[in-house]
């Protein structure tokens, strides 16, 4: 690939998982082949200079980093300490720091938050942290992975405009790499566009990028911003053809609330009364919540980081024990039940794919504890999955790409074929190939009479796919209903939530 | 969680104690430590962990109920090691030690009750000193310290530091593998993978945060402190009281 950026502005890469976009991120910082070794061939330069002659040193000096995940970036516990940490490294003059981590601070929205532990701020916090820390050295360039991958719209829309503002100064050149464009692309010069084997399809400013290569880039995998989409699809969202042939799966709903091509509601599968729940020492993170769900209803849990989306799901399947209240799982209390039987009725997907792998190999992970009639179909899903054994199955399931991880947590799962299937940020990492693939396997699967409960900051997941939607707000619930009534301008309105790093996480 | 219970709050950090150096406290607490090591006396450990507890709820800015809250998992284990002793010491047998009880083949001693005794408080006072530095220091100015006043090499010092950040991560990570074991049919709560799969997350963790450390020009070359940590005044007279205190408290050992 070839690109030339000029001081002040933005670029924007996109391209399918695996096209080497965080690669490149690595090269530009220096880390790659400084850091960790690689072959490299080809020129790289900052400031017209090589940067391997630069080395990580005269690197650093121009470059500011930040990552997908905030809580790997953050090494002091005070969030001043962090902020001065990179100038303390770059041998700053004492009095010369002190002016500059407010002005850091503030300039993402941080502003007298300088005492607070940032271990306690919440993820989308966390994020803008990350930034101010990277920005505080004044570098001439400015590389963002996936920062708002693990944010909720919320924290997104906050840490988009901390960056626009930035771009507005003219000062740090920008190279930011995403999934989802709609927030990005109106801040970018240029687009950088890979395609799948990480080959340069096309590069130059948004609109003649979308003109020129808008088709080819879909077809290779990547998204476009929503309003593309539905031109290049001739204004009909990209999924919709996907979502016709749900028709087949049963009749319209009879109550008129009902997106066409729901299936009737069946028996009742989950019940939760009254649930309360709080991590030790801490405050409750699910307050007096009650549900129920039904044979092919396909519920979205919505709501900030933090607002206990992940601690309700593992409640309904039993992988916590509520504080107070009951879990109906099948007429019984999953939490009771042997570990086998709560397998054979109930499927989770945790929102951290790593933190779930149990064995060394691919292939091993998926097939965990199946039975042959699920071992002989694990091929098929797999391939469908863009994860086919005779290429992946000998991998390691830690060596695999943010999306591909995704896409085997939830092999390992959809596999089994659980009538209650709880899955959190199922698309993550997802590019639009992938989405599509686990679009279709996830509708097959409900269209069996499986009930989905999705936790999901993905507004096109839950347009997609949910028919009712619950949010949830610091525990609470704070509206239940068909998610055609469900308005998102709600969780993207409430900015910054104060939950605690740790459930943010969870 | 015990890295919670620990946590300083900004009024203990803002005591006196919580202002002296780090380094000191921690200087402070290791000459107490070793002092208790080497007596076998009731008395002292019961005079040390009483100055302890009594300078943690005053000069330390402590409320008396977090500090006990947080000496209260070593309650337990005190009175186990205190009973076990008393029982089985090497005194009961002795026919020469003063008798206290005998219950069928028990034979209970003074020498062995006390030995018991000051075992069991040797934990507490341990656990009381323990509690003080860490309700007291924030692992940063504690890290400063080091690097500044203690000379220790930087890298090491703020690696240690992220690395004590993470720990949180660690109960997450095994409370998140056992449920996803339990989700995947697999039963029993604990299972030697387990450990393999904390092993590569902790590592994987590991290596992101030495990246993005290295991405923010760590060791790069000379630093800069963004918070001078200072000898102060303080420091001298803290270390002086309590080097008093201890030899006090070890003196009451030896006298008669």
């Amino acid at each position: 690939m070839s690109f030339d950026l000029e001081p002040g502005s933005a670029l924007l890469v996109v391209g399918p998982s695996g096209s080497g976009k965080s690669t490149l991120a690595l090269a530009l910082a220096g880390l790659i082949p400084n850091e960790i070794p690689a072959t490299v061939s080809g020129q790289l330069a900052l400031d017209g200079r090589e940067i391997r002659e630069l080395g990580p040193v005269g690197v650093a000096a121009r470059v500011g980093l930040v990552l997908q995940d905030p809580s790997a970036q953050l090494v002091m516990d005070r969030v001043e300490d962090d902020v001065a940490f990179g100038l303390e490294n770059r041998a700053w003059a004492p009095s010369a720091m002190r002016d500059r981590v407010p002005d850091a601070l503030a300039g993402v929205g941080l502003g007298g938050l300088e005492r607070r532990r940032s271990r306690r701020l919440s993820g989308g916090q966390q994020q803008r942290l990350a930034l101010a820390g990277a920005l505080a050295p004044r570098p001439g360039l400015l590389i963002l992975d996936e920062p708002t991958a693990n944010l909720d719209p919320g924290g997104t829309a906050a840490l988009m405009a901390a960056l626009t503002e930035l771009h507005g100064s003219r000062t740090t050149t920008i190279v930011l790499i995403e999934h989802r464009v709609d927030q990005a692309w109106p801040l970018a010069d240029l687009i950088l566009a890979l395609d799948a084997d990480g080959q340069q399809l096309d590069a130059g400013p948004p609109a003649a990028v979308a003109a020129r290569s808008g088709a080819r880039m879909a077809a290779a995998g990547t998204w476009l911003p929503t309003a593309l989409e539905r031109e290049l699809a001739g204004s009909r969202p990209l999924t919709e053809s996907a979502a016709g042939s749900l028709g087949a799966g049963g009749p319209s709903g009879s109550d008129g609330t009902s997106r066409p091509g729901t299936p009737i509601r069946g028996a009742e599968v989950v019940r939760a009364t009254d649930l309360r729940f709080a991590f030790e020492l801490g405050r409750p993170v699910v307050r007096d919540v009650s549900l129920a769900a039904t044979e092919g209803e396909r519920i979205a849990l919505v709501g900030a980081n933090g607002s206990g989306k992940s601690t309700l799901g593992r409640l309904l399947v039993g992988l916590l024990r509520p504080d107070r209240g009951t879990v109906t799982l099948d007429g019984a209390d999953p939490a009771r039940l042997a570990a086998a039987d709560l397998a054979r009725r109930a499927g989770y997907v945790f929102q951290d794919p790593e933190r779930q792998f149990l064995a060394e190999r691919v292939e091993d992970e998926v097939t965990l504890g199946l039975t042959p009639a699920e071992v002989a179909r694990v091929p098929e899903l797999m391939s469908r999955l863009s994860l086919p054994l005779d290429r992946f199955g000998e991998r390691s399931p830690y060596r695999l790409s943010g999306g591909e991880q995704r896409r085997l947590s939830l092999a390992c799962i959809l596999i089994r074929r659980p009538r209650v299937l709880v899955l959190d940020e199922p698309t993550f990492g997802q590019d639009r190939n992938g989405y599509t693939s686990l679009l279709e396997i996830l509708r097959e699967h409900l269209d069996q009479g499986a009930c989905l409960i999705a936790a999901t900051h993905d507004e096109r997941f839950v347009r997609d796919v949910a028919d009712r939607a619950i949010e949830l707000d610091e525990g609470w619930v704070f509206s239940d209903g068909p998610v055609d009534q469900w308005a998102p301008a709600v969780s993207g309105a409430t900015g910054e939530p104060a939950a605690p790093a740790e459930s943010a996480r969870s | 969680m015990i890295t919670a219970r620990l946590e300083p709050s900004d009024s203990q950090l803002d005591s006196l104690l919580g202002r002296a150096s780090p380094l000191v406290k921690l200087g402070i607490s290791l000459a107490w430590l070793v002092g208790l090591a080497i007596t076998l006396e009731p008395r002292p450990p019961l005079a040390l962990a009483t100055i302890a507890f009594a300078a943690g709820i005053t000069v330390g800015g402590i409320r008396p109920r977090i500090l006990l809250g947080a000496v209260a998992p070593l309650w337990l284990a005190a009175v186990g090691i205190g009973t076990f002793n008393a029982l089985f010491s090497v005194s009961n047998v002795d026919p020469a030690a003063a008798e206290l009880l005998r219950l069928g083949p028990i034979r209970l001693t003074i020498e062995g009750v006390t030995n018991g005794v000051a075992l069991a408080l040797r934990v507490v006072a341990i656990g009381c000193v323990g509690a003080v530095f860490a309700l007291t220091t924030d692992p940063t100015r504690l890290t400063d310290s080091l690097v500044q006043q203690g000379r220790m090499p930087a890298r090491f010092a703020y690696g240690a530091l992220a690395a004590y950040g993470a720990i949180p991560r660690f109960g997450e990570d095994l409370a998140t593998l056992r449920q996803a074991r339990r989700i995947r049919g697999l039963g029993g709560s604990w299972h030697p993978r387990l450990l393999v799969g904390l092993l590569v997350l902790a590592i994987r963790h590991g290596d992101r945060m030495a990246l993005s450390m290295d991405a923010r020009a760590f060791g790069s070359g000379p630093r800069t402190r963004y918070r001078e940590v200072r000898w102060q005044l303080l420091d001298l007279a803290l270390a002086v009281v309590s080097a008093v205190l201890l030899a006090a408290a070890l003196w009451l050992g030896v006298a008669r």
